[in-house]
């Protein structure tokens, strides 16, 4: 007990530095600063006076990022004589820049013909000094081109070269936020192929792949704290409340048989001598039978998680035709399945063995 | 480690169990070094294909093991776009658990027609179209589209049987046709059929929408209608509205247990008991670099009724998200299921290629009912990323649980992430 606190001990300890070196600011700070595009602005220097080859650029060539010699043209007495991108502008904005060169079909000559030159029209907050808004969104894009027959065939390589390789989450467009976790199934349903424009299948088949997958991706990325989800933290601990609160959801992924497999390698189940999960009263003679009929109504896999397969023969022992357990069926039930043929009806109302 | 187990194991077990952990473990290292050898010869390899190759390695080892997270792990990943119109992806794995095993979550090729009018799915992947529950498959799928905006889309398949297991008579056939309306909204019908042994063990109606009437509101539903026991299997519908600052959204569900079942589980045979949601999610950034989240459902179960409701906060401590601060606390009341809920997280970007996180979580529960009075768990974790596309990453775990008062254990994992042109 002693060596269990120590340990929470120790992890608490190392949460409280962690926070604190984050808010106080202990943690090692960026050598670089956002660009001052604001003050540029301000002083009525037009963009294509620094970004100089932006005007005839077509889809190739490197982004169009100021040489130092550029900068040197006006401020020609610089404060030392570092690169001026060692500090002004942050680096991850110019990867980002990058980035898009590299897998956006994109051609600034035609765009800055059609806009007569604006680039603030696509570039909308590029004077609010917000390095995160410096490239326009997607949305912005769809405000002239709508783009209608390429979205109905799911056909982006016009603009785009590789959308898998690209990596770029949708900022604008199909924002996965609040809780996406829970949204995603509802809303992948009708767009089942417009997720995969840029999700792989192996990103669906590390949760749904529930029979195959090895260890679930939000566990395999432990150090990503940031990922959220149902498996996520101590989820071992509070699964059984978790289903007991949505009977049906386990359902939905995982086959019936999950429980026991799990249980039983875990050596938890009731096979390996562990205390029965019934309460006293589960099963009582008479009329009702107990709490048993009811529970596994509500939550018929938590039953079947044990007593499915060869364990059903355990409720048919009284629930078959004639037996004392009377009928399992609700009022109104009704199947189209053939009643002393097919499974599971043949095992109460089949003629012989 | 572990302690305060009501489990003791027999020696004659113990001294089992050690041969053949170490046997698995023996296995394992040998499948590793070879797979790493084989992914660093490759990455000085001269590649045929013009196109881009993506290849990841992952190795997971753990200092101790049960079904969720393997001793030793080996994830092997590839893709690849041979011509634009075609692309092939695989992910398979090796690992002890404690025993060596091995499995393909993913091996699947992709051929679209160059404009999008169509494209057909081989090999083994997820399917989840329309109402249709996700199923992974041994299988085709084959998809039509047309510029008036219909999609016709057709597949069948044996469901996956676990390490490379086999059943007789188990299969899956089925369809949807969906059909775009005005622009902004897309209608979808799908079938499923699915036996086992040869028995029916789920026939399907399904009806899905989806659709956007403006820029700041969307909404999306489904429905699965049972044909063996005819009645609402499974439903669920999320309607938003959003502001650059804020989103809102209504979420609703009703899942039938006994029809989400096979049909041939005796379980499913005892009648309609749904379990339904009615809820709202609030997503408000109440600064540049603070989101707040809170949600609450309101829930039936059986007769009884109940709810569930949480709160997050994010605080991010550089504009592009590196290091975060993160709240939550959680609360869930339903039917035997009562418990209150803290989860505190840390991302702190070192710098050098450095990443420190931490996670606790602590639940309590209503009703301990001699299972502990808390349940907490918690993660420290640092992690090194180098240019080159290595990953190494290593965390403390700890938790006290119903069936362990304390566990503690130890995860390393080292990445390797390849893109060849």
């Amino acid at each position: 007990m002693r060596a269990h606190f120590s340990v929470l001990a120790v992890l608490a300890l190392a949460f409280a530095l962690g926070a604190c070196a984050g808010v106080l600011g202990l943690r090692r700070e960026p050598a670089t600063h956002r660009f001052e595009h604001r003050a540029h602005v301000l002083k009525g220097i037009n963009c294509v006076e620094c970004h100089v080859g932006v005007v005839g650029a077509d889809t190739t060539g490197a982004a169009h990022f100021p040489p130092d010699a550029t900068c040197r043209r006006c401020h020609a007495k610089p404060h030392d004589e570092r690169a001026c991108n060692g500090c002004h502008g942050e680096l991850y904005v110019r990867e980002g820049v990058e980035l898009a060169r590299e897998h956006l079909r994109f051609e600034h000559r035609k765009h800055m013909a059609a806009t007569h030159g604006d680039c603030v029209r696509c570039h909308i907050e590029v004077t609010e000094d917000r390095p995160e808004a410096i490239l326009p969104k997607m949305a912005g894009c769809f405000g002239c081109h709508e783009h209608r027959d390429q979205w109905a065939l799911r056909d982006c390589a016009a603009c785009h070269v590789d959308l898998g390789d690209e990596g770029t989450p949708p900022a604008d467009h199909l924002v996965h936020e609040g809780d996406f976790v829970r949204e995603h199934g509802v809303r992948a349903a009708s767009a089942r192929d417009l997720c995969a424009s840029c999700h792989t299948e192996r990103e669906c088949a590390g949760c749904h792949g529930v029979g195959t997958v090895p260890v679930l991706p939000a566990q395999l990325a432990f150090d990503d704290v940031r990922l959220s989800g149902l498996h996520r933290a101590g989820f071992r601990a509070r699964h059984a409340e978790e289903a007991r609160a949505d009977p049906g959801l386990c359902t939905t992924c995982h086959s019936e048989s999950s429980c026991n497999d799990c249980h039983t390698a875990e050596r938890v189940s009731p096979a390996s001598g562990a205390r029965s999960p019934h309460p006293p009263g589960w099963i009582t003679t008479g009329l009702g039978g107990g709490e048993h009929g009811l529970q596994a109504r509500i939550d018929p896999a938590s039953c079947a998680a044990c007593h499915g397969g060869a364990g059903e023969q355990l409720c048919v022992g009284c629930h078959r035709v004639g037996g004392p357990g009377g009928n399992p069926h609700p009022a109104g039930f009704s199947s189209t399945k053939a009643k002393t043929h097919d499974l599971p009806c043949r095992l109460c109302h089949g003629v012989g063995p | 480690m572990r302690g305060g187990s009501s489990q003791a194991g027999a020696n004659g077990k113990v001294a089992f169990c050690r041969v053949r952990q170490a046997r698995a473990a023996a296995w394992t290292v040998f499948a590793l070094t070879a797979s790493f050898c084989a992914l660093f010869c490759a990455s000085f390899c001269q590649v045929a294909s013009a196109q881009s190759i993506r290849l990841r390695a992952d190795a997971l080892a753990q200092t101790s093991s049960d079904t969720q997270t393997p001793a030793g792990l080996l994830v092997l990943q590839g893709q690849d776009q041979v011509r634009p119109w075609v692309d092939a992806e695989a992910l398979v794995w090796t690992g002890a658990k404690p025993d060596a095993t091995a499995d393909v979550l993913v091996l699947a090729v992709r051929v679209k027609e160059p404009h999008g009018y169509g494209q057909l799915r081989a090999g083994r992947f997820v399917l989840a179209t329309g109402a249709v529950l996700p199923v992974q498959l041994d299988g085709i799928d084959a998809l039509g589209r047309t510029p008036w905006g219909m999609t016709t889309e057709a597949f069948g398949g044996v469901p996956v049987v676990p390490r490379f297991g086999a059943r007789a008579y188990d299969w899956l056939v089925g369809g949807r046709v969906a059909q775009r309306v005005a622009d902004a909204a897309t209608v979808g019908l799908s079938y499923v059929q699915r036996r086992e042994y040869g028995d029916v063990s789920n026939e399907e109606l399904g009806a899905d929408l989806a659709a956007a009437p403006a820029r700041w509101c969307d909404l999306a539903a489904r429905a699965a209608y049972d044909l063996v026991s005819p009645g609402l299997a499974d439903a669920l519908f999320s309607a938003a509205v959003r502001s650059p600052e804020w989103r809102f959204e209504v979420f609703g569900s009703q899942r039938s247990p006994s029809r989400l079942l096979p049909a041939t589980s005796l379980f499913s045979v005892l009648g309609d008991f749904p379990s339904q949601s009615l809820g709202g999610t609030l997503r408000w950034r109440a600064a540049p670099r603070l989101d707040l989240l809170a949600s609450g459902a309101a829930q039936s179960v059986g007769s009884e009724v109940g709810g569930n409701g949480w709160v997050r906060s994010s605080l991010r401590l550089d504009d592009r998200g590196d290091g975060a601060l993160g709240l939550e606390l959680r609360r869930q009341d339903v039917s035997t299921a009562q418990w209150s809920g803290v989860r505190a997280t840390t991302a702190v970007p070192l710098g050098r290629g450095f990443r420190y996180a931490s996670e606790i979580e602590i639940v309590v529960p209503d009703h301990p009912d001699g299972r502990g009075i808390a349940w907490p768990w918690g993660l420290v974790s640092l992690a090194w990323r180098s240019a080159a596309g290595w990953e190494l990453a290593g965390a403390l775990e700890a938790s006290s649980t119903p069936e362990h008062r304390y566990e503690t254990d130890a995860i390393v994992r080292l990445s390797r992430a390849l893109s060849m042109k």
